[in-house]
């Protein structure tokens, strides 16, 4: 088990189940918050794997993810907007 | 084990422990407008922090690029979509107005 791997289980096995935890309770605010953390937390788990694996090609995940999970936060902000 | 993977796997610790630390700490706040503060940490010093240390390790490469624009993807739409609910719980509250600024 290398460091990269470590930081990867601290990543998976911390950040994110608080982050899930944050999106799955409160009101519709809270958990959009909650959305937004565990997407970059995510993100940065598989950055941090792709290193521990020394898979480069692995990469492409990530990268894909940054920019869904921002896509799919600003839908949810545009959703949750109250109608005037 | 050289000077510069040392500093690597330091970034990288440095970084994880801020991720970590501030969604611990985002749990122990009520209000989402404090939540969103302790979402900003996460992407805008979290971030380019691991991003150095898997930077460092990789050396100049095209690795080392993809890793690099991802991070920046990060740290550029992170105050974008905390702006965003941040306005969204406003307007849910009644504080702004529901029409667009101008």
């Amino acid at each position: 088990m290398n460091a990269w791997l470590v930081g990867d289980l601290a990543l998976v096995g911390i950040a994110l189940p608080v982050a899930v935890w944050i999106g799955a309770r409160g009101n519709a605010v809270d958990r959009l918050i909650g959305l937004e953390l565990s997407g970059v937390v995510a993100t940065l788990a598989l950055l941090a794997f792709s290193q521990a694996v020394a898979q480069p090609s692995y990469l492409i995940v990530p990268s894909v993810a940054a920019v869904l999970s921002f896509a799919g936060s600003l839908v949810f902000t545009r959703l949750l907007a109250p109608r005037p | 084990m050289n000077a510069i993977h040392v500093a690597a796997v330091c970034f990288f610790g440095l970084g994880v422990a801020v991720v970590v630390l501030t969604a611990i700490a985002s749990l122990r706040v009520g209000r989402p407008e404090d939540r969103l503060h302790f979402l900003t940490p996460t992407t805008s010093l979290g971030t380019p922090l691991i991003g150095l240390g898997l930077v460092l390790a990789n050396g100049w490469s095209l690795t080392s690029a993809q890793i690099v624009l991802t991070c920046a993807l990060l740290a550029i739409t992170g105050p974008v979509i905390a702006s965003a609910a941040a306005r969204v719980a406003a307007m849910r509250e009644g504080e702004i107005s529901q029409r667009s600024p101008e």
